[in-house]
């Protein structure tokens, strides 16, 4: 079944996931970072075409839409109701063995490549509407650290699909997206290499909050990237100016636990920051220098403002997790800054009289 | 002078409080040691009772920057030269429309300033046409009327050179009786003196004819870079405009070139050779082809060794052409570099090719044509002005005071000569009246052959302004007295002092933490009111009404259903990407993330209102019943 048309699994190396509908947003982005020469930790995606093929073959893709369909106006109760009966379904169903193959296969490589038996994946959705119909889903999608072994995996790529079916997928819908588009829309699972972050966070290609274009910001803890994204670990921020790399803001915030791995039961989860480092900036000068230089070269390269997963190993070299358009300021019309468009004495003699040349509409 | 103090008040005078006012300029205490030291200074410089009123609910601050230390009575001039010179041109001849004067006390030694503002509405209209013809004509003509100020200031600069100073003569030469000119050097030496005095307010006032409108322009400039991109650096902005050939670089530039020749000449021996400039000199003038440095050297010297290592607005403010010792050692550096193979040039056409990339680039990232059509304009307009702002500061605080200075100095040879003061920078102990009175005394007692009553009044009264002002001077001032200002709109306070309302507040201190009032990270822009509902377990996210403010620890992905609800968002923990703050911003919700505290101190029920653009988020009202 499958084919070059509509493979069950694509690398993200593989020069075909270009630009491939089949990776959903999120990793059809990896898929590009990595052609680009970007250093992105090597990984596949289960294609959007295997989601189909598994609703299709388990014979449950009539019962997803008129969950869809009865989900949208019910009240909280029912939804929760509707979403833990059907992920439950996904979760009993048998997977396809062409599938359960390739996943098999593609894990086998990813493993001996890294020279490493029963490697630690991240296994995360990547849905086909969330970064194009101008929501970013933000959070919205399942994300399981530190998965190995190929059976683990292989259940966590189910847990993923049976996560289109979560009570806030299933209600979330900010105003632009269209019904229709919700509905049909497909999701990929990516599986890829975990970087053992000693710091990670976000970082965005303007100022989030006032959608200034000439800077950076970078919010990053110790640890894996979970406490920012998820929001459970109050991160330390970076402002850095795009054209003179000065870091303009540095908000420092004390951390005493952060997201790693538990050697005991090897689980993600809130371990203690070694003492000496609690205290301590979790990126250094050039760090910072260097993530926002990535930064420019991905918004470069892409076009267009960018939200960005990086993490940084004990070693120091810098990695990018995801990629995604920045999707709210990239929504609004550019407000103008200036009040009225005068000459420039104009502008002075104005301010004289006490009237800015700003109209102010950026919070500072 | 009469010691003044300011007599009986009709108040109290209040003491600082935190977060509120500062101290009254009246509450401010005489350090034991330096009472009288009001007779320092001019009457019109002092507090006084019969003014107290309109003084104590003024804002002063300490002018440090140009007066760090107790003035001398003489270097008063200085501040008194633009106590006029800057406040005339707000007031009187442009006048600009919301900025009155900037008026000047001296307490306790120190220099405090304080602007006007003009708050009438009416008013700033009817200035703001004046404005406009006044200032809209020097701005559409700026580089030929910054070509005439150079030729003024470069004309007064020449005059003042031409003033010098002399003993009075046993007798009065033969050419003064045969020229018939009836005027004899008593009167030359008065006359000497107002041109002196009058030579420095004529550049006073020349100082400030276009300065306002230059920082004017520059400002404007700046406020649009710090609107367009908040956190810009005032380093950064003045990058974009700053010239690469003003003069300012000069001096250095000139000692870099004689550094070269030396260098091509053959002389870096002698130069090398000691630390103490006139020995280097002297052993250079005596080297072979020595003579064409020493030649060179003294071209440079003037006029690019009147460079003040100060403000220049203290006499103790050395320059260059004074202490030849710190031009000979950037000399010495420069030679060794050049001998060590190194380039010693500045990278002129890189600076330029880095100001361009910067220009630019920030350029692209306006929102919109119209945004960048004004930056392109206001570039444009601070380049043409700031070669004026740049270079003044050389023309005036550089060569102009320093020299100035010396001049000064050479008339207290005069007064050491006739045994008025021991030594020639005692003179800078008396105010510039004062030795207009003491200049006529020493006439006196020339004309008469009676000793003069300086001879013995000056060296006491001396000594006793020493001990004052070394008092003065271990006792600091602060940095603000009185009422702090609702507004700041006079340019220069801004431009020059920075000073804002934010410093103010930073000055001010904080009040007692406000139990009303939580900061945090200004996560996503906007403005809410609304009722806390105060939401620990997700069990409670049910009880979410509409226009509720969510206030929780953090929020997690699963919560988003209720996001429409609400009116706002209030976190614990969490920067401007948690989730919290990202969801928000979709939602086009305000929001304060990472609080600390918000689930402790706020209830379910209390009006709430979340200033999202500023991190702060306020109780308003408590649970209603």
């Amino acid at each position: 079944m499958t084919t070059t048309e509509t493979p069950f699994v694509l690398r993200i190396d593989d020069p075909a996931a270009v630009a491939s509908p089949l990776l959903g947003g999120k990793f059809g982005s990896l898929a590009e970072m990595t052609a680009a020469g970007f250093a992105v930790p090597p990984g596949f995606g289960v294609t959007t075409s295997a989601y189909r093929y598994f609703l299709a073959e388990s014979g449950l893709a009539d019962a997803a839409r008129a969950v869809r369909t009865e989900a949208r106006g019910a009240d909280l109760a029912r939804v929760q109701e509707l979403s833990a009966e059907f992920s439950a379904r996904i979760e009993d169903a048998t997977v396809p063995a062409a599938l359960e193959d390739a996943i098999r296969t593609s894990y086998a490589r990813l493993e001996e490549e890294a020279g490493s038996a029963r490697l630690p994946v991240a296994v995360r959705s990547s849905g086909e509407s969330e970064d194009l119909a101008g929501a970013s889903f933000a959070g919205q999608y399942d994300t399981f650290l530190w998965i190995r072994g190929a059976d683990d995996v292989l259940t966590h790529v189910r847990r993923c699909w049976a996560g289109m079916f979560g009570p806030a997928v299933l209600t979330y819908k900010p105003e632009a997206t269209a019904d229709a588009v919700l509905d049909d829309h497909g999701i990929c699972v990516g599986v890829q290499q975990m970087v053992e972050a000693r710091s990670a966070g976000v970082m965005f290609t303007l100022d989030p909050v006032t959608g200034d274009r000439s800077k950076v910001v970078v919010e990053g803890c110790w640890g894996l990237g979970e406490g920012v994204v998820g929001g459970g670990v109050t991160p330390s921020r970076f402002v850095v100016d795009k054209v003179t790399f000065e870091v303009v803001r540095r908000e420092l915030a004390p951390q005493e636990s952060a997201y790693g791995v538990d050697p005991a039961t090897g689980v993600v989860g809130l371990v203690p920051v070694a003492e000496d480092r609690r205290e301590l900036p979790c990126l250094t000068d050039e760090e910072i220098d260097e993530l926002a230089t990535l930064a420019k070269r991905i918004e470069r390269h892409r076009g267009a403002p960018q939200d960005i997963e990086w993490a940084v190993s004990e070693a120091g070299d810098v990695h990018v997790l995801q990629v995604r358009p920045e999707t709210v300021w990239a929504q609004r019309r550019a407000e103008q800054l200036v009040a009225a468009p005068k000459s420039a004495v104009g502008h002075v003699l104005a301010r004289f009289s006490g009237t800015g040349v700003a109209t102010g509409k950026r919070p500072s | 002078m009469t010691p003044t103090s300011p007599g009986p008040l009709p108040f109290e005078p209040a003491r600082a409080v935190p977060g509120k006012r500062f101290a009254s300029p009246f509450a401010v205490t005489t350090p034991p040691g330096a009472e009288g030291w009001e007779s320092m200074y001019p009457y019109y410089a002092l507090l006084s009772s019969e003014r107290a009123e309109l003084e104590d609910g003024k804002f002063w601050f300490f002018d440090g920057m140009h007066n760090p230390e107790p003035l001398y009575p003489f270097d008063t001039i200085m501040t008194e030269n633009w106590w006029v010179a800057v406040s005339q041109m707000s007031t009187r001849v442009w006048p600009i429309p919301l900025a009155g004067g900037i008026d000047h006390r001296i307490i306790n030694g120190y220099l405090y300033i304080s602007p006007n503002a003009v708050t009438d509405a009416d008013e700033i209209a009817a200035r703001a046409e004046d404005f406009a013809v006044r200032a809209g004509h020097y701005y559409e003509n700026w580089d030929e009327i910054y070509a005439q100020w150079v030729a003024k200031a470069t004309d007064c600069i020449e005059r003042l050179k031409g003033i010098h100073f002399a003993p009075l003569p046993d007798k009065e030469p033969e050419s003064a009786v045969f020229a018939h000119r009836g005027l004899y050097s008593s009167y030359d030496l008065l006359t000497r003196y107002s041109e002196l005095i009058h030579n420095l307010f004529e550049m006073g006032s020349y100082h400030f004819e276009m300065l306002n409108l230059g920082y004017g322009a520059y400002l404007t400039f700046r406020e649009f870079c710090q609107a367009a991109f908040p956190g810009i650096t005032d380093q950064t902005i003045a990058s974009m405009v700053s010239g690469i050939d003003i003069m300012l670089f000069r001096p250095d530039d000139e000692v870099r070139a004689l550094a070269r020749l030396a260098v091509e000449l053959g002389v870096t021996g002698p130069l090398l050779g000691t630390e103490d400039p006139a020995a280097a000199l002297a052993a250079v003038a005596g080297a072979p082809s020595g003579d064409r440095w020493v030649e060179a050297f003294e071209k440079a010297k003037d006029p690019w060794f009147w460079f003040s290592t100060g403000a220049g607005y203290q006499h103790s403010d050395r320059a260059w052409i004074d202490d030849l010792r710190l031009p000979f050692t950037a000399l010495r550096g420069y030679i060794k570099n050049l001998l060590d193979g190194q380039d010693i040039d500045r990278p002129l056409e890189a600076i330029l090719a880095e100001r361009v990339r910067v220009t630019d680039e920030y350029r692209t990232y306006l929102p919109t044509e119209a945004d960048r059509e004004s930056f392109d304009g206001l570039v444009e307009l601070a380049r043409q002005v700031f070669p004026f702002v740049e270079n003044h500061n050389f023309y005036v605080e550089h060569w102009h005071h320093s020299m100035f200075w010396s001049k000064v100095r050479e008339l207290g040879d005069v007064f050491v000569a006739h045994g008025f003061l021991d030594d020639r920078e005692d003179i800078f102990y008396l105010h510039r009246n004062e030795i207009y009175s003491a200049l006529y005394d020493l006439n006196i007692g020339w004309a008469t052959g009676t000793e003069a009553r300086g001879v013995t009044y000056w060296r006491p009264e001396v000594e006793r302004r020493r001990r004052i002002r070394e008092v003065l001077k271990a006792n600091p001032p602060q940095p603000a007295l009185g009422v702090p200002p609702e507004y700041i709109t006079e340019p220069l306070t801004v431009m020059l002092w920075g000073i804002n309302q934010e410093s103010v507040q930073e000055w001010l201190g904080s009040e007692d933490q406000d139990p009303n009032r939580l900061n945090g990270v200004a996560a996503s822009a906007g403005k809410a009111t609304g009722r806390a509902r105060v939401i620990l377990d997700p069990e409670q996210l049910h009880e979410v009404e509409d226009g509720d403010i969510l206030v929780c620890r953090i929020t997690a992905p699963s919560w988003a259903p209720v996001f429409s609800r609400l009116s706002a968002a209030v976190s614990d923990v969490g920067g401007i990407m948690a989730h919290t703050a990202i969801v928000c911003r979709e939602y086009g919700l305000p929001a304060v993330v990472g609080t600390g505290f918000a689930t402790t101190t706020i209830k379910t029920g209390q009006l709430i209102e979340v200033d999202g653009g500023n991190g702060v988020v306020r109780v308003l009202e408590d649970v209603t019943a």
